[in-house]
């Protein structure tokens, strides 16, 4: 039987555990208190350095590296995104540490402002997380008046402070330079890197921009040492994840996990198996933005490395199952619609490829479909993938290349019998 | 010329209080326009010139800016907002029905408002509640697990 492994989710089931005398009863707070009293800045960046912790918003990038990448003698203030415009379909972790443990994510946050010297957090908290904005408000006004914020922190001499900023429903924004673009009051356009925001990031200064699940793994690692956090996972996935299950399971749900635990048992043994009693047709490893997995790789290791070398991508940990009977042009329709809508417009190749990428679902959908349409969709693939400022037109692709390889016959039978697909409802952008 | 509409004296100490909180003024822009809705009908453009007003950027940015995101209204809206996810997890668990039960029961499609006025009912990408597909939102209220039979019960709470 797979067992979980509760780091970031240590508090599940304890009650009202948003609140800070139960998370302090509960060992919250001894991180920061020993970062501020035994630790030099250095020493914090070079400890979650050796944990092997990785980003885990999506693109795995060692957050004890992201870190020493800021400057430590640039004049003025510097700064710490915390990500939480949680927006990757199929990933609901964020939101569970949001509303259920938000102190464990403001912990990380100073413990991060301390090691790099960044002088205010703001929280880009997605716009329809309404009940999570009021718990981490909630939560940072009583890390003010506890003296975990603000000036002089527990009577180090060092100060930061913390400011919850709201989206206003954008995926884009959750892009680390759209948020900043989005954070400084413009519309969520991402910018090119270099120069990367740890040289010049929001305002144009340094900052540091790391998940929320990322974060909040921070007290742990320095809590319990380098070593624990090192000595669970893989030899380059390091550690737990937190992995959301959804689509046809039997028990969806976030189950945390160390590295390397095998797909099949994250499905069977934790989320229940697939519902009702059906066969699994694919899966997504880590949400919309992945290329799809087929059923024969299951058995694939829960890790960065491994899910690369099946073809695809770990992301943001959303494993979206889908059993035998799912229409796979319509599923591939619904994401492609996401990313038509949700292109932020910047880029040409983005803007007008993941439109005319719907279009030609529609067609296909609406019975109208052409046996070289999808020639075309890879076509439109190949000229939209790496050449936009970030990687949003390479996440649309990945549905499309996979499924029209995986699953040709189906796009096929669609296209010859100009069968069409009966819509419930009529979708409109808005 | 757009002529600036009043705005709710909370709103603008809503915004003198987080001022200081940021480099520039314009960075509160995102999140007045969100707050400012609580206190006026939608961005209407008389709020967005009195928004580019207070924060001292010139209006056709605010419209920009404004025009960019979903949950900032640029048309008049019902009193209540229904949010449907129309996303992969949910469209996997069932919300094709339970967004034709609705337009059934509301007597209008996606993206119109009621006749009455009370609510409107617009598809949304993904509310990262994924493990409890299919979800809806009526206002700031989350519905999880939703089946297309307790949509009149879930209406009937909102009014």
């Amino acid at each position: 039987m797979t067992e979980l492994t509760k780091v970031v989710m240590r508090l599940d089931g304890v009650a009202e555990a948003h609140r800070l005398d139960v998370y302090e009863a509960n060992g919250g707070y001894k991180a920061l208190r020993k970062v501020l009293g035994e630790m030099k800045p250095q020493e914090v960046i070079d400890e979650v350095k050796a944990s092997g912790l990785r980003g885990k918003g999506g693109a795995g990038f060692p957050a004890g590296l992201k870190w020493s990448f800021v400057p430590q003698d640039h004049p003025g203030p510097k700064y710490l995104a915390c990500n939480a415009d949680e927006g990757e379909p199929g990933t609901f972790k964020d939101r569970w540490i949001i509303e259920n443990n938000p102190h464990q994510m403001i912990e990380g946050c100073i413990i991060c402002a301390y090691a790099v010297g960044l002088s205010h957090i703001y929280v880009y908290c997605r716009g329809e997380f309404y009940e999570g904005k009021r718990k981490i408000e909630q939560a940072a006004k009583e890390a003010y008046e506890k003296g975990y914020l603000g000036d002089n922190i527990l009577g180090s001499g060092f100060s930061t402070h913390l400011t919850v900023h709201t989206g206003a429903g954008s995926y884009e924004c959750g892009e680390e330079t759209a948020l900043l673009t989005s954070l400084e009051g413009g519309r969520g356009h991402p910018k090119i890197k270099p120069p990367f925001p740890a040289s010049e990031g929001a305002w144009r200064k340094p900052t540091v921009i790391n998940n929320v699940e990322t974060l909040a793994t921070v007290p742990a690692v320095i809590s319990q040492g380098a070593r624990w956090h090192a000595g669970m996972g893989t030899e380059k996935s390091k550690g737990i994840k937190m992995v959301c299950v959804s689509g046809h399971v039997e028990r969806p749900g976030i189950y945390e996990v160390e590295f390397g635990v095998p797909i099949s048992a994250i499905i069977n043994d934790l989320a229940g198996g697939v519902w009702q009693g059906r066969q699994i047709k694919g899966y997504f490893p880590g949400g919309s933005s992945t290329p799809v997995l087929p059923a024969e790789k299951v058995d694939v290791p829960y890790d960065y490395e491994s899910i690369a070398e099946a073809g695809s991508m770990l992301g943001s940990g959303a494993l979206i199952v889908f059993d035998s009977e799912t229409d796979i042009v319509r599923m591939a329709e619904v994401i492609t619609r996401f990313y038509a809508w949700e292109s932020c417009g910047k880029c040409t190749p983005c803007r007008e490829g993941t439109r005319w990428m719907l279009q030609i679902y529609e067609r296909i959908l609406n019975g109208g479909g052409r046996m070289e349409d999808l020639e075309l969709l890879l076509s439109i693939c190949d000229n939209l993938e790496f050449k936009s400022f970030c990687p949003f037109g390479d996440a649309a692709v990945s549905v499309v290349r996979s499924t029209v390889s995986l699953y040709r016959d189906e796009y096929e039978e669609y296209i010859r019998e100009h069968k069409v697909y009966r819509r419930r409802f009529t979708p409109v952008k808005h | 010329m757009t002529v600036s509409v009043q705005l709710h004296p909370e709103l603008r100490k809503w915004v003198e209080e987080r001022l200081s909180r940021y480099p520039t003024r314009r960075s509160l822009l995102v999140p007045t326009l969100i707050q400012a809705q609580k206190y006026h009908d939608y961005a209407s453009p008389g709020l967005m010139q009195a928004v580019a007003d207070l924060l001292q950027m010139p209006a056709s940015e605010v419209m920009s800016v404004a025009s960019f995101y979903t949950l900032i209204a640029k048309h008049p809206v019902g009193k209540h907002i229904i949010q449907v996810c129309h996303n992969v997890s949910c469209y996997l668990r069932g919300c094709d029905e339970v967004i034709a039960r609705l337009e059934e029961r509301l007597g209008c499609k996606v993206g119109e408002t009621t006749e009455d006025g009370k609510f409107t009912l617009i598809t949304v990408e993904c509310l990262a509640a994924c493990g409890s597909a299919p979800v809806m939102m009526v206002d700031e209220k989350l519905y999880e697990n939703v089946r297309p039979d307790q949509i009149g019960r879930i209406l009937a709470e909102a009014n």
